[in-house]
């Protein structure tokens, strides 16, 4: 079996069509400045008139993302040689992993009687494979804090929030597996934190370069400010549950503040790209 | 041609308004309109999300924005059956609208969102019977999110869903007796 399995490589079948971030990141088109507020959608509340659906896309994000993280953890198990050097993973992290592919593949599972339940079908909407593609580092310390720290931790946050909206809208079933899930995702996150410190420990160099991707990975999904501590933001910043999933204050403070920044580049680069948009079709505004 | 869609060409979608007047002018004659009825159907296409809305009853004008004609997994492609789903709706809307037995409130009187969604999964259940796409769970999830997951609530939605010749009166009781059970 190959190692470092490529993205384009991941079984799929017809119902699923993947769209790139570029494809995204090029889109010239633009949100209302009124529509706009803390980023690309308001938060979703049951009175919001497209709450319903805005709920479905957001939880088929979370089953594609449930998919590649079970995928990402279970290369994880065998894209190392099992050992403490830098390109080795240890047996106990292995494990974990382990573990977490038993957690996701519930979760999965868990997503497909929601999306029954929701009225979504698998792969109704776009697949976006940025999860996957951060479990592909070729350094195991920063798969770590790319998935487990940085990109669990946004489900800690989307869980929490769709566990509001559940309970806002009176819905037993949606809040009672977000609740469930989301005590998985605490304990992966932890995993993150734990072995971020383990593994390096005597190495203040790697530990560097782990937290840095992490950084990176966490701006990029900020999602151009779809996460936030305003009272508007879509998806809240769960400071509760990063706590217990090992995230220090002025870490929580640092997230926070990565997702204030990507909301701002994200206003300058969509008006960037409508006025580009505007001065090639001469329309005006 | 009795459809008019505008803009006449897209610049930042891959639409084709000729395409998209095909597709009203089917629904047109599946709502029950008459196939000569004048439509005009304004497509805002910086806009990816999925705004759709009636204008004007007489003459009928609607609008949407572009993400509500999107193909979901393909941005900036069009989809027909999006397309179908959210004009089919306003066009039954506008329907009723026309006949006075249903007895529609002004274009311009706000409806609550609980009325605005029963009301759609009346004129969607009529659709899906004309063969149209239904979605019958996402609708259905749709209403319980304002009426309550309750099998009062489910009840409710059955006799909008299968319903035939209710008058607005009649939506607006079903949808706001069901909500009183949730205080």
């Amino acid at each position: 079996m190959k190692h470092a399995l490529p993205v384009e490589e991941l079984a799929r079948d017809e119902r699923f069509v993947r769209v790139e971030l570029f494809t995204r990141a090029i889109d010239p088109r633009t949100v209302p400045d009124d529509r706009q507020r803390a980023g690309p959608r308001i938060k979703i509340t049951p009175d919001r008139p497209d709450a319903p659906d805005a709920a479905r896309v957001l939880m088929h994000g979370i089953f594609m993302g449930e998919l590649q993280a079970l995928e990402g953890a279970g290369r994880t198990c065998w894209d190392f040689e099992t050992g403490s050097g830098p390109q080795e993973a240890p047996f106990e992290l292995k494990l974990n992993m382990a573990r977490q592919c038993w957690d996701e593949a519930r979760h999965c599972e868990i997503s497909v009687k929601l999306g029954e339940w929701m009225g979504t079908e698998i792969g109704e909407f776009a697949e976006a494979t940025f999860l996957y593609e951060a479990a592909c580092n070729p350094d195991p310390v920063l798969r770590l804090t790319g998935v487990n720290r940085a990109l669990e931790g946004l489900a800690i946050d989307v869980f929490n929030t769709m566990r509001e909206f559940a309970r806002a809208a009176g819905d037993p079933v949606l809040e009672f597996c977000e609740d469930w899930m989301l005590a998985d995702e605490v304990t992966h996150v932890k995993m993150g934190s734990d072995w971020l410190r383990k593994l390096t420990e005597d190495d203040p160099e790697r530990r560097q370069r782990a937290l840095e991707f992490q950084r990176v990975v966490d701006k990029l999904f900020s999602l151009g400010g779809f996460r936030g501590e305003d009272d508007d933001s879509p998806i809240r910043l769960a400071r509760r549950f990063r706590e217990l999933a090992g995230f220090a204050d002025e870490e929580i403070d640092e997230i926070a503040g990565l997702s204030r920044e990507a909301r701002d580049e994200f206003l300058q680069h969509r008006a960037a790209l409508a006025e580009d948009a505007r001065e090639r079709t001469g329309t005006d505004g | 041609m009795p459809v008019r869609v505008t803009p006449e060409t897209f610049s930042m979608v891959n639409y084709d308004s000729a395409v998209i007047a095909a597709t009203v002018e089917k629904l047109i004659a599946d709502v029950g309109l008459p196939t000569d009825t004048p439509v005009s159907l304004e497509v805002d296409e910086r806009v990816p999300l999925g705004k759709a809305e009636i204008r004007s009853v007489d003459p009928i004008e609607l609008f949407v924005e572009g993400g509500a004609i999107e193909d979901a997994k393909r941005p900036r492609e069009f989809s027909s059956e999006a397309a179908l789903d959210v004009v089919g709706r306003l066009l039954m809307e506008v329907r009723d609208r026309l006949d006075p037995a249903f007895g529609a409130p002004p274009l311009d009187e706000e409806i609550t969102v609980p009325v605005r969604t029963a009301w759609e999964i009346y004129a969607v259940g009529r659709l899906s019977r004309r063969g149209h796409r239904g979605q019958r769970q996402r609708r259905l999830y749709a209403f319980r999110t304002r009426h309550g997951f309750t099998d009062v609530a489910d009840a409710a939605f059955e006799s909008l869903w299968s319903g035939d010749g209710l008058c607005f009166a009649d939506v607006v009781r079903i949808s706001e007796s069901t909500r009183q059970m949730l205080r």
